[in-house]
């Protein structure tokens, strides 16, 4: 039986199961801490950056979510991943598969989707309530789908998070592997995009997990918009994640049957023309502000 | 046709012979599978738990090849109850919470007979009061109960248990005894164990291993038969018995050898006529090229 041709009773399971894994992750202290984090530090930037402009680079913060709870989780979920291997010969010979047991894992994938739509909602609450400079206000300049698919890219990277964390524990059997994949990411994240933020070809920036979209201030008090289609890079970005999910139950052997891999390569090409459309489609080039006055370094 | 067949298995782990061509069938009853370390009874468990495959021999269990197809394989797993000889818990879940994982995993789909059927084997461990708490938090015989309540979910056909009573205490022994011989009478049960009482308070039948190969294969009154006149009580030990200790009354247990001057004949255990059975291989672990 294909692991991914399950009879009605074996999508009950599967539902059974990643209710189980849902709420384990729900539960689990490393994603509760990083929640926890993402939401005071939030907090914190409310309370304590505010002045009388209003909140400050909206279209950055998504990044606070991300970074706190996304990462949390990929050291969660693949915590999570690896806990179940230590009962692995007794749950090996039941029948659901290790490939059943993944794709089950992705669940774990929800708790931190569910934080991260509430921090988001939260963030534009804010942002409504406390108000915005007009110079930073994008919703007023860009398409609303534009602006919805920056801020939602928090919410689909703390998903990819869990998802990367699947991946992980399912490959890398040394331990701190979950902690050497969260640095990793963040150099990766850094070095991939870095160089061409300022650059003509800022949009090929696009293929790093976490891509940026706004400068935060300029030493001229500006912000800066970066070049490329939010929305697409964020189909992209789940398209990654459904990629974690695959490599993750690619480690079963028993999966590998020819439709299994049909979807895997079907996958990759999605995620490849999303890239292409994020950097090839949208805004081409940066964009800068007009200059906050109070914002400008001395 | 029995639930277990098995011809001509062998195993190999590298250079080092597990199992060498061992014909051997199981039907309902409870087995015992006593051995030396070494001998081959966890490789064998396992071949039968479907967690290995054989290098070479035929094995069919409940009638089908795991080893045809993925269908014929989750057909034997979904009749299938295994304990493996250490097995190692989610640090976060409870004992419910584990054993409902493994319900599922063994397609107890419907939530409130999955949740019965978690209920009714925590209680047949002895576990029931203890189901809300962390299985890190128990103590080793309480988790070894937690899995043998795994591999008892769903009533399987076949049972393959290695080392069960290992931390067990006396009371805990003879409640597991209770559960596996009312299991016994429905399904077939084959379980390993260093403990030759169990086995002889338990078992219909028992087969011994050394270095890969069965050396007995019978009832265990049959196996205890062999060692009736070579068992003594003394008042010092053999000179050439082949293990003789003193008991709590004073006088010596000889097995084997000569009989001392004055000894008298005794009853023999199912433990004399494995250490007899055995020879000095009982005291030697095996690793057979």
């Amino acid at each position: 039986m294909s692991s991914l041709s399950l009879p009605a009773s074996g999508l009950a399971g599967h539902r059974a199961m990643a209710l189980i894994e849902a709420r384990r992750m729900a539960r689990h202290p490393v994603f509760l801490l990083g929640a926890g984090l993402g939401f005071v530090v939030l907090g914190l930037y409310v309370v304590l950056v505010d002045d009388a402009t209003g909140l400050v680079v909206v279209l950055s913060l998504p990044l606070l979510g991300a970074f706190y709870i996304g990462l949390a989780s990929v050291i969660a979920a693949a915590l999570l991943t690896r806990s179940t291997e230590v009962a692995v010969e007794a749950v090996a010979t039941a029948p659901g598969t290790e490939a059943r047991r993944t794709l089950a894992l992705a669940a774990t994938g929800i708790p931190p989707l569910v934080a991260g739509l509430v921090y988001t909602l939260a963030l534009v609450v804010l942002a409504k309530v406390i108000g915005v400079a007009p110079q930073e206000w994008w919703f007023g300049t860009l398409p609303d789908w534009q602006v919805w698919s920056i801020v939602l890219q928090c919410p689909v990277a703390c998903l990819d998070g869990a998802l990367l964390g699947v991946l992980a524990g399912r490959w890398l059997r040394f331990r701190g592997a979950s902690g050497v994949l969260v640095v990793a990411l963040i150099v990766v994240t850094l070095l991939g995009q870095a160089p061409l933020l300022d650059t003509a070809s800022s949009e090929w920036r696009l293929w790093v997990p976490w891509a940026l979209w706004h400068t935060g201030d300029n030493p001229d008090g500006t912000q800066t918009l970066i070049a490329g289609n939010p929305a697409a890079y964020l189909g992209y970005l789940l398209a990654l994640g459904a990629l974690a999910v695959l490599g993750a139950m690619w480690h079963d052997r028993t999966a590998r049957t020819p439709r299994f891999r049909a979807i895997v390569g079907a996958v990759t090409v999605a995620a490849v023309a999303l890239f292409v459309i994020a950097a090839t489609t949208g805004a081409r080039d940066n964009r800068d502000s007009d200059p906050i006055p109070s914002r400008v370094s001395s | 046709m029995s639930a277990v067949e098995l011809a001509g298995v062998g195993k190999r782990y590298g250079r080092v012979r597990a199992l060498a061509d061992v014909d051997l069938a199981f039907d309902c009853g409870v087995t015992g599978l006593l051995g030396p370390n070494g001998a081959g009874k966890t490789t064998l468990l396992r071949i039968v738990a479907t967690s290995i495959a054989a290098d070479s021999g035929e094995v069919r269990l409940l009638g089908r090849d795991p080893h045809r197809s993925q269908a014929d394989v989750t057909a034997v797993r979904r009749e299938l109850g295994y304990l493996p000889q250490e097995l190692g818990y989610p640090s976060d879940m409870t004992a419910f919470g584990f054993l409902e994982y493994v319900a599922v995993l063994k397609e107890w789909n419907d939530r409130e007979r999955r949740s019965q059927e978690v209920r009714r084997v925590l209680e047949a461990v002895g576990l029931a009061d203890q189901a809300t708490v962390r299985i890190s938090r128990l103590s080793g015989g309480q988790r070894r109960r937690v899995g043998l309540a795994q591999a008892l979910l769903g009533d399987p056909r076949l049972v393959v248990l290695d080392e069960p009573t290992t931390g067990l205490d006396p009371a805990q022994r003879a409640d597991l005894r209770r559960t596996l011989s009312a299991l016994g009478r429905r399904s077939t049960v084959l379980l390993s164990t260093h403990q030759t009482e169990d086995v002889a308070a338990l078992c219909e039948r028992v087969v011994v291993l050394a270095g890969g190969t069965v050396r007995f294969d019978g009832a265990v009154t049959d196996l205890v038969a062999t060692a009736v006149g070579r068992v003594w009580l003394a008042n010092e030990p053999g000179e050439d018995a082949l293990v003789s200790w003193r008991t709590g009354t004073g006088r010596h247990h000889v097995v084997g050898g000569t009989p001392p001057v004055g000894a008298d004949p005794a009853e023999p255990t199912l433990e004399d006529a494995y250490l007899l059975m055995l020879g000095h291989d009982a005291h030697r672990v095996h690793s057979p090229s």
